[in-house]
Parts: structure tokens; sequence; C-alpha cells
């Protein structure tokens, strides 16, 4: 059984932690991504209230009646900031991916070996 | 028959039993995602059965008991029981016709129905790939220990 140098041996708990990092990115972009969808469905669904009709919204402990129009424009504005949100994480998550392919790709060659010979 | 049993790699081992640690997690995280999911269809259910027995109720002002927590109630009166407040996402709050709010319920049911159907599907998909590691890390398991008996004998 071959010896794992200390080289490799940091570069693949710079993997596991990279890997971490990724799960992490994941999760929060899967939330932004559902709190998203879920501001486009309220939008929707308001499109069949009329323009008079009553709309509350959630501040604090309360639920405040609010106009339409400005519980419309609130929702869109919350889709831009998630919008923006979600492309950072993604971003991210597309470094993190190429960084951790590089050291990937370092381990397999430390690993097997510069030009090692297949055997005979 | 196999005579010369090579060793199992470690390092092979080793991976393979983290995966099936990580697929055992992925698990967990959608089987509590079901749960949700079986909980928020079966509050609709009941939220419907509510909205019914209000509508059809042939008193003007239908006195409940308003649950306070803790066990404690207070007497209260359902001044419009056709008029439903439903919360639409987001904290955005409407306000519906009785039957229009069970048709809203409805439609969410059948919709956490269909994202339960599919959570529970990837479960078996995970479940499916954690049974092949396990047979392969058992595969492995017999193999090392094949190998150490032969090399014992030699």
């Amino acid at each position: 059984m071959n010896q794992i140098s200390p080289k490799v041996q940091n570069q693949l708990a710079m993997l596991q932690q990279i890997q971490q990092q990724m799960q992490n990115v994941m999760a929060q972009k899967n939330q932004y991504e559902m709190a998203l969808r879920e501001a486009k469905r309220a939008v929707e669904e308001l499109a069949d209230v009329p323009e008079e009709g009553n709309v509350y919204m959630s501040v604090g402990t309360v639920m405040m009646q609010k106009k339409k129009e400005y519980v419309v424009l609130n929702l869109t504005e919350k889709q831009e900031t998630l919008d923006l949100r979600i492309k950072s994480l993604e971003k991210q998550e597309k470094m993190l991916q190429g960084k951790f392919e590089q050291i990937q790709a370092q381990v397999k060659q430390a690993i097997d070996g510069p030009g090692t010979p297949s055997a005979a | 028959m196999v005579n010369n049993v090579e060793p199992v790699d470690p390092r092979e081992m080793q991976a393979l039993q983290r995966y099936l640690q990580e697929f055992g997690q992925q698990v967990e995280v959608y089987s509590q995602q079901l749960q949700l999911i079986d909980e928020g269809r079966m509050e609709a259910m009941a939220a419907i059965e509510t909205l019914k027995s209000i509508g059809a109720s042939s008193f003007d002002e239908e006195v409940v008991l308003l649950q306070l927590g803790g066990g404690a109630s207070v007497r209260a009166k359902i001044v419009e029981p056709q008029r439903v407040l439903l919360n639409i996402g987001s904290d955005v709050i409407v306000e519906r016709g009785n039957p229009e709010a069970i048709e809203y319920l409805q439609d969410r049911i059948t919709e956490m129905e269909a994202s339960g159907k599919k959570v529970a599907e990837t479960i078996d998909r995970i479940r499916t790939q954690m049974n092949e590691i396990a047979r392969r890390i058992e595969a492995g398991y017999q193999q090392s220990q094949s190998a150490a008996s032969q090399s014992g004998q030699g």
C-alpha cells in the first residue's frame, strides 16, 4: 500500500472542504429558489384579486391591510432581490466547482504518477 | 474460482463508506421534507373540513372556541363565515369567498401530493444506490477476508 504524501493529504482535505462549501451554497440557493417561486405564485394569485380588494401583509406579528398595488410592487422587488442572490450563488458554485476539478486533477496526477506507463 | 485474490484497496472501501454515509444523510433530509409535505397536506384537509362546516352552518353568527394555546380558549363569533382570509405565500393574505378558499386549498393539496410523490421517488432511487454500495462493501470485505486467509496459508 503506497503512503499518501502530506501534500496530497492536504489536497484531499481541501477537496472535502470545497465539497462542504458547495453543499452549503446549493442549500442556500435552493432556499432562495423556493422563496422566489412562492413570491411569483403570490403575484399570480393577486392577479385575480380586484384592485380595491382586501389584501394584507404580515408586518412583524400583525397583518396590515395594504393596497394591492403596493403588495405587488413589494413582491416584485423581493423577486428581483432573490434573483440577484441566486445569480451570485450560482457564480460562487461555478467557482467552487472549477477549484474542485482543478485540485481533483492534481490529486489524480499525484496518485497515478505523471506519465505512468500502463502495466505490460 | 479465483485462486489469487487481490487485497482490496482500503481507500476504495473508505470512499464507499463515505458515499453510503452521505446518501444516508440525503435520505434523512428528503424524509424530513416528505414529512413536512404530509403535515401540510393534512393541515389543508382539516382547513377544508372546517371551512365546509362553517359555510354550511345555519346560524347567523356561529360561536366557536378560539384556542389561545396552553389549552385555553375563548368564545368567538364568526361574523362573516363566507369570507375567508387566505395566505397565498410570501406573507400575503387575500380575502376569498368560502368556496374559492376551499378550491384553492384543494389545488394546494394536489400540488403537495405531486411533490410528495417526487420526493418519495427520489428516496427510493437513493436507497437503491445505497443497497448497491452496501453490496460492493460487503463484496470487498469478503475479498479481503479471502486474501488474508490465502496469505496465511502461503
